[in-house]
């Protein structure tokens, strides 16, 4: 039993064909090839697979696919190129905020978000906006001053 | 490994209800999923056929009318938490959701998903039942109002049979004398569930200085969120003074220990929740700690 999804992802209007019991998170994984977006805890825990969802950060293992009919999508791979890459993707590699990696393309997209909400926000507002992510390199110092450095 | 199911988006209220009434039994609501996709994936849930409502217009509204304050069932926790009516007339509500989970969990759950879930631990239950609030459930053949705080059968049970629907939850307005607090321990600040929470409503008599109303709920020492109306009665037109207080966190635990009986956790769960209701009512009386 597999379903017709349409939606947009990084802003490209795509149609693919799934079961409607597979979340978003496998759906960009497996079937469009997204493997940026990371798998960590399954249970909307640890904020790897953070994606946005018509803008707003959620935890793509607990969307069901059928779910995004007709919403935007924005993964890491829509963050920037390798040619140019996004300020925040710029500003944790001069904080030394990447260390294995696995929650950073979650953390850039809450970054992101909360970034086009409050073009300045405080420590205190960047710390809430993070606080569905865990990094277990345990590197958060360098990751809130990634972020508030593009913030400023 | 989750197994599969037919997946529906209806637009209406109608359309929903006649879904749910031809699927009986087999169907499954759908709102933010922070709580159903989890069981799915466990295996502990296995519909047929998801129901997924948050794409009804009616369930994403907040309505004031009356003197009544209405969210529909698919109001995400953000939304209720940026609510600036929320924010006014029932503070309560928004201090307890905005700490809910994570951001990204506050993105997709949903109030009545909280509610219906019913778990003992639910953020948004305490306040709402010291809000008074009445909860609409409708289905194909009939629409009833229920109390939120007799909707609760038992931890994760609810009088809402399988073809009803949760469709609003409402409260009457808070005035500007009314203080309310809600509180909640957890491991951690975010992400953690609530290992004991506390929601109080009260109103004070200007001129006598006693306790002209209070409402006191705990959430998750107990198999559903319970209204302590021991305490409540003894505080009731009495100053609220160190001695009285101290009574009612006394009848507060002892409510606690005849529901839950005395398990392994009872001896640090008997003065933490004392001493959680002391500090949540000298936060509403406007002591500092």
């Amino acid at each position: 039993m597999h379903r017709v999804i349409r939606f947009v992802i990084n802003g490209k209007a795509v149609e693919v064909e799934v079961p409607p019991h597979w979340t978003l998170l496998r759906l960009l994984r497996e079937k469009l090839g997204l493997t940026g977006t990371k798998e960590g805890c399954g249970i909307g825990e640890c904020g790897a697979c953070t994606v946005l969802l018509d803008g707003e950060p959620v935890n793509a293992c607990l969307v069901l696919a059928p779910k995004v009919e007709g919403k935007r999508v924005e993964t890491v791979e829509g963050l920037g190129s390798r040619e140019s890459l996004h300020p925040l993707q710029q500003s944790f590699i001069e904080h030394g905020a990447v260390q294995c990696g696995f929650c950073t393309p979650g953390i850039l997209m809450a970054s992101k978000a909360l970034l086009e909400r409050n073009r300045h926000p405080t420590r205190e507002e960047i710390k809430v906006a993070i606080s569905g992510h865990l990094c277990r390199c345990t590197g958060y110092h360098q990751i809130i001053e990634a972020i508030e450095a593009v913030a400023k | 490994m989750i197994s599969s199911f037919d997946y529906r988006i209806p637009k209406t209220l109608e359309e929903a209800t006649d879904l749910l009434w031809k699927t009986q039994g087999k169907s499954k609501i759908i709102g933010g999923g922070t709580d159903l996709v989890i069981g799915l994936r466990k295996g502990v849930v296995r519909p047929q056929c998801l129901i997924d409502v948050t794409n009804i217009e009616e369930l994403r509204k907040i309505d004031e009318k009356d003197g009544i304050l209405s969210i529909g069932a698919a109001v995400t926790h953000t939304e209720v938490a940026s609510s600036s009516s929320v924010k006014e007339y029932g503070r309560i509500l928004s201090d307890a959701v905005s700490e809910i989970g994570s951001p990204e969990i506050r993105n997709l759950g949903t109030i009545g998903g909280n509610i219906v879930n019913a778990s003992p631990a639910a953020d948004t239950i305490p306040p709402l039942i010291v809000l008074n609030a009445i909860c609409r459930v409708v289905s194909k053949k009939q629409e009833r109002e229920v109390p939120l705080g007799e909707l609760f059968k038992g931890p994760y049970t609810t009088s809402i049979e399988p073809y009803e629907i949760l469709a609003q939850v409402s409260f009457q307005k808070l005035t500007r004398d009314v203080r309310s607090v809600f509180l909640r321990l957890a491991r951690r600040e975010a992400m953690a569930i609530a290992r004991m929470s506390m929601a109080i409503v009260l109103q004070m008599d200007p001129e006598k200085c006693v306790v002209e109303d209070i409402r006191i709920c705990v959430g998750a020492v107990t198999p559903t969120p319970q209204r302590m109306f021991d305490a409540e009665v003894i505080l009731k037109g009495e100053p609220a003074d160190q001695n009285l207080l101290t009574k009612a966190s006394q009848k507060i635990s002892e409510a606690m220990v005849r529901r839950s009986g005395v398990r392994a956790s009872t001896s640090y769960k008997v003065p933490v929740v004392e001493s959680l209701f002391l500090r949540a009512m000298s936060k509403a009386l406007g002591e500092e700690m």
